[in-house]
């Protein structure tokens, strides 16, 4: 029934279909019984009532299912008769012209200026109008004039008036130049300092490693001066120390020595000045020999009284003896 | 390109020896754009020695000091520019130190503006290649050090430069000012030019007896610094080998160095084997400082012990076969620090 070529797979391996092409058959309403279902009918493609004529935009799409949603159908059914109630209840409402009476008819009028007679002919008329083929205008004749004086030519040729390569050599010169120059000075001020930089950092180099030298042997310097000092330090403390311990020897020899005989001179100077007496013989001495000593005084106290008297009693006798052999004289 | 009409950016610049003083009176106009034309004109001129010299002795620097003082920030950056390109040459520099620029440079530094913040710190760098102004420059390391925690990266690179340059002449203000542990946090920082340069400041300050006794006090620097001894960068292992060699000069920095095991890492750095010619140029320095810090160490007696055992390295690098004189001066110094002996003190 169909000329359809088998489905083959194409040397892609993709899909491919193609059928040759025939006429639409036409199809009837009520099903044709089996036997005859292999008549086919071709019948015009305009008569058939499954294309849709007209403006499709307000179309209604015709539903996906076969079976029409039972509750749609019943909506809709609900919607056709509702607009139609609608309708008829409008056409009620809506106030018409009264009947005629009897015996009259209404029929309609023009009421206008100029009646004009109504009909479907419009008057036209056909008017045709066609302007002449252009003709082929005549080439002017050239305009001579008479010559009068020389005649002289002149051609600019092509790089006669301007040469484009010398002009721009100028500019360029210029503009090369003068930023080449710029450059060029910027070039040489960052060198210039780069340079100075780069010396400066030399001399610092050889500065720092100098003075670190010098600084390491000033203060060697000053560890060796320092540890001289505490040297010399320590040994004029050693030698004084060890002089303090001469003397201190030399001392306590003598000290010894001189003291070997303190005690018994001690003793013999107390015992000389009497410190350690016989308490007997002291007492005899301070008691008992002033008593005596002042009664041995007392007796010849009065000895010598005595031999005073006697002195003065012989010494006026002699006088008076004297005297008395000087009278006698 | 200067002077061009087509250069909407740039002032047009008059000829020959008009082109400087027309410009200085350009920039006296009221309006800002014309300013900036007029400075932008003017910092490409300035590059030539001959438009300097016109600009110093034409006595136009007294109106950039008024233009340092504008309202508009993108003025004070470019009057900035200006100065660093004065600064390239001699004649600018001598001009702005005898001009009484530094306090007006010292106020930018607190500007808001970061470009001209940085330009001055260009400036303030480029002085300090003149001795004189380094030392003009010595009053105001305090306020530098300052900066110094604050700023962006490239700004500390510039910083550190300007004081290390300033204490290579006197190192006592920057000690004054903390400087030892300020430079201590940017040893470890992850950019090796701020390595770099913090090194070398720290190197200038352990010059002088004070700074060597702040670096041995402080904790954790020369364990940074013995770290640093193994960086990638050779500038920064040359300046870290700088301050021990410096560090070592002191009894406590001795000691200290050779409880961190500092012998070893200095032998290597040392010596020889599989340097190629240009890296012997750029490793001069680092050879130098190691050799004069293996001589400081070899005076301690735990120090000598381990280098006596070294004596053949050293003496390889002190045979007529080293080219470099002051490689070969160091390395017979060190020898002969390593085998003295209290019999032959005439020598020494």
């Amino acid at each position: 029934m169909a000329f359809v070529s088998p489905t083959k797979r194409d040397q892609n391996g993709s899909y491919t279909f193609s059928s040759r092409p025939r006429p639409v058959e036409d199809r009837s309403k009520y099903r044709e019984p089996p036997s005859e279902q292999t008549q086919s009918n071709y019948g015009n493609i305009m008569y058939d009532r499954r294309v849709v004529r007209g403006n499709t935009y307000a179309q209604q799409i015709i539903p996906t299912t076969a079976l029409p949603d039972p509750v749609e159908v019943q909506r809709q059914q609900e919607i056709r008769r509702r607009t139609v109630a609608a309708k008829r209840a409008r056409e009620q409402c809506r106030t018409r012209t009264p009947e005629a009476l009897q015996g009259r008819k209404h029929i309609d009028v023009q009421t206008d200026l100029y009646l004009e007679e109504l009909s479907d002919v419009i008057v036209a008329s056909d008017i045709e109008c066609q302007t002449d083929a252009f003709l082929d205008k005549p080439a002017t004749p050239l305009f001579i004039p008479a010559t009068s004086g020389k005649d002289v030519e002149t051609q600019i040729e092509e790089g006669e008036l301007f040469d484009f390569d010398r002009e721009v050599q100028a500019l360029l010169e210029l503009l090369v130049g003068k930023t080449v120059e710029q450059s060029l000075e910027e070039v040489m001020e960052e060198e210039e300092l780069a340079g100075l930089r780069a010396q400066q950092r030399a001399f610092r180099e050889l500065r720092n490693n100098e003075l670190e030298e010098v600084l390491r042997l000033k203060e060697q310097e000053r560890r060796r001066s320092k540890e001289k000092e505490r040297r010399v330090a320590q040994q004029k403390e050693v030698l004084r120390k060890e002089r303090e311990v001469a003397e201190k020897i030399a001392a306590r020899a003598f000290t010894q020595q001189y003291l070997a005989d303190l005690l018994p001179a001690v003793f013999t100077s107390l015992r000389s000045h009497g410190y350690f007496y016989d308490p007997v013989e002291k007492d005899i001495e301070t008691n008992f020999f002033p008593w005596l000593m002042a009664e041995v005084n007392n007796s010849l106290e009065k000895r010598y009284t005595a031999r005073a008297l006697l002195d003065t009693i012989i010494d006026d006798v002699a006088q008076k003896r004297q005297e008395a052999f000087k009278d006698t004289q | 390109m200067a002077g061009s009409p087509y250069d909407p950016s740039r002032a047009p610049v008059a000829y020959g020896r008009r082109a400087v003083p027309q410009l200085f009176s350009e920039l006296q106009q009221q309006e800002a754009p014309r300013r900036l034309r007029a400075l932008a004109s003017l910092c490409d001129l300035l590059r030539d020695p001959e438009r300097i010299s016109c600009t110093v002795s034409g006595g136009f620097l007294e109106q950039l000091k008024v233009l340092l003082k504008d309202e508009d920030s993108i003025v004070r950056a470019k009057t900035c520019e200006l100065l660093h390109l004065l600064t390239a040459h001699r004649i600018g520099r001598q001009a702005l130190l005898s001009s009484s620029f530094l306090p007006h440079l010292s106020e930018l530094m607190d500007d808001s503006s970061s470009s001209c913040r940085r330009n001055v710190q260009r400036v303030l760098n480029r002085l300090t290649l003149m001795p004189a102004g380094a030392e003009a420059l010595l009053t105001l390391v305090p306020k530098l050090m300052l900066k110094l925690r604050e700023e962006e990266e490239d700004v500390q690179v510039l910083l550190l430069s300007t004081l290390s340059s300033c204490s290579c002449l006197d190192p006592l203000p920057a000690l004054a000012s903390d400087g030892v542990s300020l430079l201590l946090h940017k040893l470890s920082d992850s950019s090796t030019d701020i390595r770099r340069e913090a090194t070398a400041a720290l190197m200038a300050l352990s010059v002088c007896e004070d700074g060597m006794r702040q670096v041995c006090e402080e904790e954790e620097v020369l364990p940074v610094l013995v770290d640093l001894l193994r960086d990638e960068d050779v500038e920064v292992q040359a300046n870290a080998a700088g301050v021990i060699m410096y560090a070592a000069i002191t009894n406590e920095g001795k000691q200290q160095c050779l409880d961190l095991d500092v012998i070893p890492i200095l032998l290597s750095l040392v010596s020889q084997d599989g340097e190629e010619e240009k890296d012997k140029e750029r490793k001069k320095a680092l050879v130098m400082y190691s050799l004069r810090a293996l001589t400081a160490l070899a005076e301690a007696p735990q120090g000598r012990c381990l280098l006596l055992e070294q004596l053949p390295l050293l003496g390889r690098r002190s045979e007529a076969a080293e080219e470099d004189q002051d490689i070969r001066r160091n390395a017979q110094n060190a020898v002969r620090v390593i085998t003295w002996t209290p019999c032959n003190t005439g020598e020494l």
